[in-house]
């Protein structure tokens, strides 16, 4: 009784439930895969609970449906298995993007489809499919070299097999292998031993490998450089590189000992492994450096080794005179590129040159390839087209064991708005404009050799600084007339006679004749008798008439200035 | 036989004598060629040369009309600012450079005499006195010619349109402004092939000597 009523307590809980979904799930659509590649197809699966009417394919552009066929089946919907219809339909893309595929049936939604050209990577990948490591490359060990610290280490130095030039920048290699757990740390760049060859522009950050050589896994690290001999001769070279690898510090004794009770456990009690700072040397290799000929040597060689290539431009091409242009040479190839050296142009006709500045930007690490350019500004002085020679450039090349030289072509540049041929770009505009000048004049006899003005030239300026200092010495020479200069004086002292005359001051007016006439000297009766009325009109208060006043003014006049005498 | 050779002998060494001449004698300058060579230059479309014909010009007669007229015209037609003279450059232009020169002796030479005259002899004071006043006179004329044309022998004009006026001297410098053809600036320092150039608008900057020509030449190239 009790599992019937469960039973029928259970049917009351799924009758909603599946009347619910036949209400809201009334059918869906899937397609696997959501995210394809071009070229690729994706499977659209309708499914519907109840039955299923055919449906219309979709038009989508882009996309192709190809209707597959129909089933009929369970659909298990939380555990229980509901009879449902299914419809599958292929679809194809024609191209990259994302679609967009329309409800075929109804109650169902909408579903997307990610169509990829190909060489993205998959984001929906599962995070830990990564791929598998690669296999170690199995590799023997460098000719010549042999494993150091108990097979832990080797370093290899490859060098050239040819013979090699003074100043010739070679590239070479330095790897260094190491075993994994034995080698502890690298304590320093690699070096060459010995001082005849000059290592460059040595790489800081080496490549770096996984080999198995002899079975055992080492890491090879790789640095590039690049060498060049300074004299000639022949000369041994190798590399060597300070490591700390984990070395055994026991004695013999203490090994024999630990080799009678049991080695592990006497390694770890008295610590018989401890890193240790070594340097490792690569074998000795040989190399021959010739001097370079002397024979041939063009005047200009700036000492640059290698295999060069040159070309020049100029910009721009077009110009005002005065404007800067830039002219530029660049070398391309592989060599001691510290060397390569171009005075570019010297002094050229019609054009001012300034000092050549050079920059180089390599090709590689080591700065063995790469190009270097000569940028050298000139400035026009004269218009119209100008030429600008060709640049040479020497250099030996060690292939071919001579000097040789590169040349580029003769550039042509167009100078404008010149006093030639330029004028302004609008020169027609403006010819147009100026239609009403006046009339040109007629031609002149009259002619300068000199535009300054006449009083600029210093002929005329020492002329007229002449006359000038003639007649000031003049006027220093000549003495003025002993006449002229008692009138002067007289004259001064007749102003003070006549001053005291007008006003009528008898004494003041006496007194002024009898020192004008005392100071000049002047003497005579009249002039006697003038003193005596002076001292008469001081001493006896005489007061003369105007008429008499008058009088003596006149002779005082008459002595001093002339007049009337 | 001996004629012909003398004849032919005298001949070379008369062209010889000519050609040489002809380099070593230096460029003359005739207001009116240049007025002239202003027009030509004009009417090809140069503003630039034709102003600086121009200026050669004013620089020999200061007062002519046609020269001020088609000066001021080129250089509307080229979209330089014109300024008009003022009323004393007017009258102490009005005459010829090289009269006023010749005035301003005669005017030193009133002045001694005048002078002299005073100290010697009593009897011509004033006249003398009158002598000093109009010697002075012409010698401020001149004075005051001399003032006026100083500024353009330091003068020059541009001869390319768009010249860049440069921070300093080098070729790749900034550019502080920039210089229509037939503007006139002047000179007051240079380096190399630069110049440090003033403008009319008081604007300075240093420009390639290429693209400028002084009024009053140093060594000719036109």
């Amino acid at each position: 009784m009790r599992r019937f009523n469960l039973i029928v307590i259970l049917l009351c809980f799924l009758v909603p439930v599946d009347h619910a979904m036949a209400q809201a799930a009334l059918a869906y659509e899937a397609i696997q895969p959501a995210r394809i590649k071009v070229g690729e197809s994706a499977i659209l699966r309708v499914t519907s609970f109840g039955r299923l009417k055919d449906i219309t394919l979709p038009t989508v552009p882009g996309l192709t449906f190809e209707y597959l066929g129909r089933q009929q089946g369970l659909e298990y919907v939380n555990g229980t298995g509901v009879d449902a219809s299914f419809i599958q339909i292929r679809v194809t893309p024609q191209f990259a993007s994302v679609f967009t595929i329309p409800a075929l049936a109804p109650g169902a939604q909408a579903i997307g489809l990610e169509v990829v050209k190909g060489d993205e990577p998959n984001p929906y990948r599962f995070p830990s499919q990564q791929p598998a490591p690669p296999k170690l490359i199995t590799a023997s060990l460098p000719k010549g070299e042999q494993l150091q610290a108990g097979g832990a280490v080797f370093v290899h130095l490859a060098i050239p097999t040819r013979d090699i030039y003074v100043g010739e920048s070679v590239p070479v290699d330095i790897e260094l292998g190491l075993r994994p757990g034995i080698v502890t740390t690298i304590n320093g760049l690699p070096t060459l031993t010995g001082s005849d060859f000059t290592l460059n522009n040595l790489s800081k950050e080496p490549e770096r490998r996984e080999e198995s050589i002899d079975g055992n896994d080492f890491v090879v690290l790789t640095w590039h450089s690049a060498i060049a001999a300074v004299k000639p001769g022949d000369f041994s070279l190798a590399a060597q590189t300070p490591i700390s690898v984990k070395l055994t510090t026991l004695s013999g004794a203490d090994k024999a000992v630990a080799s009678r009770m049991a080695w592990g456990l006497l390694s770890s009690l008295y610590n018989g492994i401890a890193p240790k700072e070594v340097k490792f040397e690569s074998a000795v290799s040989t190399m021959k450096v010739l001097p370079l000929p002397t024979d041939g040597q063009p005047a200009d060689f700036s000492g640059a080794v290698g295999n060069f290539h040159v070309s020049s431009d100029i910009s721009p091409v077009a110009a005002a005179p005065g404007d800067p242009l830039t002219l530029r040479l660049h070398v391309t190839g592989a060599g001691n590129f510290d060397r390569v050296d171009s005075a570019m142009l010297g002094k050229l006709d019609h054009w001012k040159t300034y000092p050549a500045k050079s920059k180089f930007t390599p090709n590689d690490t080591v700065g063995y390839q790469g190009e270097k350019v000569f940028e050298q500004p000139l400035i026009a002085s004269q218009s119209g087209e100008q030429s600008i020679p060709g640049l040479q450039f020497s250099y030996f090349n060690p292939n071919t064991r001579r000097y040789e030289y590169a040349q580029t072509q003769p550039l042509n540049v167009t100078i404008g708005g010149s006093q030639a041929s330029g004028g302004t770009p609008n020169a027609a505009v403006m010819a147009q404009a100026l239609q009403g000048l006046r009339a040109d004049h007629p031609a002149s006899r009259h002619s300068m050799r000199d535009l300054r003005p006449l009083y600029f030239q210093a002929l005329y300026l020492a002329t007229t600084t002449g006359l000038a200092l003639l007649l000031a010495g003049g006027l220093f020479i000549v003495r003025p007339s002993a006449v002229r200069a008692s009138s002067k004086a007289g004259e001064r002292l007749m102003a003070k006679v006549e001053a005291a005359a007008r006003a009528g001051d008898a004494a003041g007016f006496f007194e002024a004749a009898r020192q004008a006439l005392l100071k000049t000297g002047q003497s005579g009766q009249d002039v006697e008798r003038l003193f005596a009325l002076a001292d008469e009109v001081k001493y006896s208060h005489y007061r003369p008439v105007d008429k008499e006043l008058q009088h003596w003014l006149g002779v005082v006049r008459g002595h001093l200035l002339g007049e009337g005498r | 036989m001996g004629r012909p050779l003398v004849a032919m002998l005298i001949a070379i060494l008369a062209l010889g004598g000519s050609q040489a001449f002809a380099q070593t004698s230096p460029p003359t300058y005739s207001a009116d060629s240049l007025y002239n060579l202003g027009n030509s230059y004009a009417r090809a479309g140069k503003p630039g040369l034709a102003v600086l014909s121009y200026e050669r010009a004013a620089l020999l007669t200061p007062g002519d009309a046609d020269i001020n007229a088609n000066l001021a015209y080129v250089r509307a037609a080229a979209q330089v600012p014109v300024t008009a003279p003022s009323r004393f450059a007017r009258v102490a232009l009005a005459i010829r450079p090289s009269w006023a020169a010749w005035l301003g002796v005669l005017g030193l030479a009133l002045i001694g005499a005048g002078l002299l005259a005073t100290k010697i002899a009593q009897r011509y004071s004033r006249m003398a006195r009158s002598g000093v006043v109009l010697g002075a006179a012409l010698i401020a004329l001149t004075v005051s010619n001399a003032m006026l044309l100083w500024p353009r022998l330091h003068e020059a004009v541009v001869l390319v349109d768009q010249t860049p006026a440069r921070v300093s001297p080098a070729p790749m410098a900034d550019t502080a402004f920039v210089l229509r053809e037939a503007d006139s600036v002047s000179i007051t320092a240079e380096h190399e092939d630069f110049v440090f150039i003033r403008s009319r608008g008081g604007s300075s900057g240093w420009v390639a000597s290429a693209s400028l020509e002084e009024v009053v030449p140093r060594s000719p190239r036109l």
